[in-house]
């Protein structure tokens, strides 16, 4: 398509600041699959429906600091506190039913319970386009050599604290612990008197809260509120996978990864490889992610299942 | 089923039910010997097949109608995968679009004749699906699913941007695509005995006749030897592999066969959409397949025949019936009504709360509900 | 018990017969029985859609999902301009009121062909088909079953349809137009011009646009950067126009990426000067943080007067109009339905004078017509045959100002490059 324009030179800098772009860009992953990878090591089931509880955080947050006018910080935690409560209440009303179904009953059913979420998300706040009205702006910052949007940088925050919260989380409260039990031996871990409940039930509540916190760095911008803001959950499932479905730390890495990669492609491919076709970004993540599956079937991070005849 | 011992009709001799032989087991229709029953049925499908398109149903209707029957159709193909075999798959939308371009291509640009181009793209379905396939040998489960959900976005770059073959993303028309079987040209309509009929009518014709074609294929499939590896493998991989089934063969076979269905049923979708474009076999149409077997019932053909005439039918009918007034504090038709929901949000939610509810509460589907009814009627008057 | 064996079958039957009964709603939308037939309605022949009292038209238009955003103020428009002729015209030639029957085609080509194909029996034509992949899709039989449609898109594409009533002047006439303007009048002389296009027709029709008005400007294309719908990050593609010194920025894209790329834009420094595509524009953007930016380096191409000029006699009407029966916002895309109406209303007034509204009449009526005129709301369309027709080839420059009711506020209007009456279109 653009065979008749000029090529215009890739410098240094270029790869610098899409290097770092890819870097904010993957910490917008990472702070979605965290979310899909504590449900994950908890109950084993993958949430589909993650997307639904950004898109829902998304607007629990506007309505807060919009609507009712309150202070953005204060939206955000209220948004991850009614984010975690959606949570509880998938877990309690649906998934509860269904433990140590197969892996396609899991799916459908978060599936099932994203259709419900984004079409009734949609007919509260209408299909507009609007401003969350975060305090960020356009505001950046230069840092060696790199002009570093503000709004990433907060993202970049978010999933680091998340990620270390999560460390502390799993190394030191007994819940974290007994989460870690259920994990690798739910019967083991009944039996030593581990509530299996409500370590699901805990795990869903971090989920929607998390997935609020996402939802506020992905809305935030001029008019990215929209029932499209959800979406970005589809493109993290390969940072989940190749992190390793039960990992944290890989759901970080992979986020990174694919961050990085997403952004590298976009800037090279038009020039340098134009026959892969246009907007190989979206499909070049999902390569990445077969590539590495075939060399460990179980992700980066991810733990080898034991399989017994 | 529960099994009764007498039977109202009958005096003596086994139960109606009972399995007695290798030949009872793998019997093709099951049920009662000696009863009446299946030809009542096989008439009564007859008749609808017949009946339905000249005297019940409007063109519109007609429509529906061949679209639930062309998902039907990959619907089989999936549960073949999934229902049977176990292994899950949100890539069917890729095979299915790898038919319809096939028939677009041979049919719309070249001109081919339709069995030779529908031939073709079930074969391009099942090459392409055996291909896919070994990746099933190296993941499982989850990363399978993942992996298959990566093909639907891959699938969608290669449609866009194979232009020479797909029109890229303006899209490719099937309208030059030949659709004559011998003297009957389904294109203009079929004429029968001097009488002619419309596209539609004829449609509905070919799509049902292949409906019934496929799943006796397919009921023949998993009723015998390659059947029960697959439920094998399904039930758990490692222990088939112990006695003996080929995992490699039933798993890669399983993908192969699957995806030819889907792609039969994409040249089909093709055909009566008369134009498609890329974004049409986006996951969205992954879903819905996945939607209709769990509905209609996972390892069961029937329930994949059930369940894509609830998904597809069940939409409509909603949309026809949205303006009556049970509907006014639901939906808004843009008629005054203050609704909350729109036509199209509100099925949405419907049909996400289906999917919730029956995996809930009735996971063994729309198949279930129909043994129930059938069990009923068999046992009376013990029935309870 | 032995008649029971009997009635078993039969009332399976009647369930079956029952059940496909409710299902097809009977066969009662046979398109071919009624057309071109007069009985009850004087001389003036009845069709489909039409009992020779009330005129019905088909909507197929996104009422769901994210494009419900341009879809329900467009259907809004169409519902406020008809609301107007039944109320204050007694309906099409005083005597024919007109009603809507709206379909949700949720942006979705296989939902639009089915509601196309349920309703197709009951309208006389279509006032909207929302989107250009929605029509692609249903061209085919809008074609075969010999109805007319108005597609609600800015595509070339549709200009040599026989049976389809495009209005505006389209993308590419769009883009002649406004990098013309910023080279020859906007102080864009001796710049370099860019382009920002999403990948897909909808971008390759504004790249058309872009590369006849730099070949007669004898200008050449610095970069032409390329994104996905929904692109999450515009880092590569800003340092690819940043990397080519672009001066001016031409953007094909939909709201919420015209705010992801020109956000980046604004925090990497990258001030050019953006011109957008009709479809690029929203209010909320003008209302976020990055307002000032675009105050300072936006400017919208589209058509007609600034909202709400009372000056212009259609302006002053469409306003009216909207306050009195609709209770939409100002917004872009209801002028964009209200004018649809519009088109269609002339081409029902027609059918009524030449005395037929079956589908052949409506297609001699549209092919009859010589010219469409909006009241200056649009530029006016030549008609006639497929050949001959000749869509407007001016357009209006606006720049953001959050003060205006549609945050939009004029610079220039109707500007029309000097060759942009050359521009052709394919047939």
């Amino acid at each position: 398509m653009s065979g008749a324009a000029l090529v215009a030179v890739i410098t240094g800098e270029d790869v610098l600041q899409t290097a770092f772009s890819g870097i904010a860009l993957g910490c917008k992953y990472a702070l979605i699959a965290l979310g899909f990878s504590i449900i994950f090591k908890a109950t084993g089931v993958i949430n589909f429906a993650q997307g639904g509880f950004v898109l829902i955080g998304a607007y629990f947050t506007y309505n807060v600091t919009q609507t009712w006018e309150q202070n953005f910080y204060l939206s955000v935690v209220l948004a991850m506190a009614g984010g975690a409560l959606l949570g509880v209440l998938v877990e309690m009303l649906v998934l509860r039913r269904l433990v140590n179904e197969s892996p396609v009953t899991v799916i459908m059913v978060t599936i099932g319970i994203l259709f419900v979420i984004d079409n009734v998300t949609t007919a509260i706040w209408g299909p507009d386009n609007r401003n969350l009205g975060d305090p960020w702006g356009i505001r950046t910052r230069e840092l060696a050599g790199v002009s570093v949007a503000l709004r990433d940088m907060w993202t970049i925050a978010f999933a680091a604290a998340v990620l270390a919260a999560f460390f502390v989380f799993f190394r030191y409260s007994a819940l974290g612990l007994a989460m870690r039990a259920t994990a690798i031996d739910p019967e083991a871990a009944m039996a030593q008197g581990i509530p299996a409940r409500r370590v699901h039930r805990v795990s869903w509540a971090i989920a929607g809260a998390v997935a609020a916190l996402a939802g506020a760095a992905l809305a935030s911008g001029a008019g990215q509120l929209s029932p499209a803001t959800g979406a970005l959950a589809l493109a993290a499932f390969p940072a989940i996978i190749l992190g390793g479905l039960d990992s944290p730390l890989g759901a970080v890495v992979g986020g990174l990864i694919i961050g990085v990669v997403q952004q590298m492609t976009a800037l090279f491919a038009p020039e340098h490889f134009a026959w892969v076709g246009n907007s190989f970004e979206l499909v070049s993540p999902y390569l990445v992610m077969i590539v590495i599956l075939l060399i460990r079937p179980y992700g980066l991070f991810g733990t080898r299942e034991v399989r017994r005849a | 089923m529960t099994a009764t011992l007498t039977h109202p009709f009958r005096r003596g001799g086994p139960a109606p039910e009972q399995v007695l032989s290798y030949a009872d087991d793998i019997r093709l229709l099951r049920g009662p010997r000696r009863s009446p029953w299946r030809w009542i049925f096989l008439a009564a499908a007859a008749a609808l097949y017949w009946f339905l398109p000249t005297y019940y149903v409007g063109d519109a209707g007609l429509r529906t109608l061949a679209m639930c029957g062309i998902f039907a159709i990959g619907a089989i193909g999936l549960n073949l995968l999934i229902g049977y075999t176990g292994q899950v798959s949100l890539g069917h939308a890729f095979f299915v679009g790898a038919g319809a371009y096939t028939a677009a291509y041979f049919g719309g640009e070249r001109g081919w004749p339709m069995p030779a181009y529908l031939a073709l793209a079930v074969l391009i379905g099942f090459v392409v699906g055996g291909v896919i396939g070994p990746f099933a040998l190296r993941l499982r489960g989850n990363y399978l699913v993942i992996v298959t959900l990566g093909l639907v976005f891959l699938g969608e770059h290669l449609w866009t941007n194979w232009e020479s073959v797909t029109g890229g993303g303006n899209g490719v028309s099937l309208r030059e695509a030949p659709m004559a079987l011998g003297p009957l040209d389904f294109a203009t309509g079929i004429e029968i005995g001097g009488e002619a009929y419309t596209f539609e009518q004829s449609f509905f014709w070919l799509v049902w006749a292949l409906v019934a074609v496929v799943a006796l294929l397919a009921k023949n499939l998993v009723r015998t030897r390659p059947g029960r590896a697959m439920q094998a493998v399904r039930d758990r991989d490692l222990s088939a592999e112990v006695i003996g089934v080929s995992l490699a063969r039933y798993k890669v076979g399983a993908f192969a066969w699957s995806s030819a269905y889907a792609a039969l049923a994409g040249a089909l979708y093709g055909l009566l959409q008369q134009y498609i474009s890329p974004l049409e076999f986006g996951l969205l149409l992954s879903i819905t397949y996945l939607a209709m077997i769990i509905i209609g019932g996972l390892g069961t053909i029937f329930g994949s025949v059930l369940g894509a005439l609830f998904v597809w039918g069940g939409r409509s009918m909603i949309e026809q019936n949205s303006s009556q007034a049970i509907f006014d504090p639901l939906i808004d038709t843009g008629t005054g009504d203050s609704g909350l929901f729109t036509v199209g949000e509100f099925n949405n939610v419907l049909f996400g709360l289906a999917i919730v509810l029956f995996l809930l509460f009735e996971p063994r589907g729309l198949a279930a509900f129909w043994l129930r009814i059938k069990t009923w009627f068999l046992t009376w008057p013990f029935s309870y | 018990m032995k008649h029971r064996r009997w009635l078993r079958p039969l009332t399976l039957l009647l369930v079956a017969s029952l059940a496909a009964s409710a299902c097809g709603g009977g066969r009662d939308d046979d398109d071919d029985d009624a057309s071109g037939d007069g009985d009850d309605g004087g001389e003036l022949a009845t069709g489909p859609g039409f009992d020779g009292e009330t005129i019905r038209l088909g909507v197929v238009t996104p009422t769901s999902g994210p494009v419900a955003i341009i879809g329900n103020p467009l259907t809004a428009g169409n519902e406020a301009y008809w609301e107007y002729v039944n109320e204050e015209l007694g309906g099409v030639a005083g005597q024919y009121p007109v009603e809507l029957v709206i379909e949700d085609s949720a942006y979705d080509p296989p939902t639009a062909v089915q509601k196309y194909n349920e309703i197709k029996g009951d309208v006389v034509m279509f006032n909207q088909l929302l989107g250009t992949p929605i029509v692609n899709a249903v061209l085919e039989q809008l074609n075969g079953d010999g109805i007319v449609a108005q597609p609600a898109t800015l595509d070339a594409f549709w200009v040599r349809e026989p049976n389809l009533i495009p209005i505006g002047a389209p993308y590419q006439i769009q883009a002649i137009n406004g990098i013309d303007w910023y080279v020859n009048e906007g102080g864009g002389e001796g710049s370099t011009i860019c382009a920002l296009l999403q990948d897909d027709p909808y971008g390759e029709a504004g790249r058309e646009g872009i590369d006849f008005a730099l070949e007669n400007l004898g200008l050449e294309l610095g970069v032409a950067a390329t994104f996905p719908v929904g692109n999450p990050d515009f880092t590569s593609q800003i340092s690819q126009l940043q990397g080519a010194d672009c001066d001016a920025v031409w953007l094909t894209s939909t709201p919420t990426d015209t705010g992801t790329a020109l956000g980046k834009a604004a925090e990497l420094g990258f001030t050019p000067q953006w011109l957008g595509q009709s479809p690029s524009w929203i209010g909320a953007l003008g209302e976020s943080a990055l307002g000032p930016y675009l105050q300072e380096n936006y400017l919208w191409i589209s058509e007609g007067p600034e909202y709400g000029d009372e000056s212009v006699e259609g302006m002053a009407e469409l306003v009216r109009i909207q306050e009195t029966y609709s209770e939409q916002e100002p917004d872009i895309y209801f002028n964009f339905g209200y004018n649809e109406a519009k088109a269609v209303h002339q081409v029902l007034e027609q059918a009524v004078e030449m005395g037929d509204l079956s589908r052949e009449g409506i297609l001699a009526a549209l092919e009859s017509i010589e010219e469409f005129s909006y009241d200056g709301l649009l530029g006016d369309y030549g008609w006639g045959a497929a050949e001959d027709r000749d869509p407007p080839r001016a357009n209006s420059i606006f720049k953001p100002n959050p003060d205006e009711p549609i945050g939009l506020e004029l610079v220039l209007e109707s500007h029309e490059a000097p060759y942009a009456a050359d521009f052709e279109f394919g047939g």
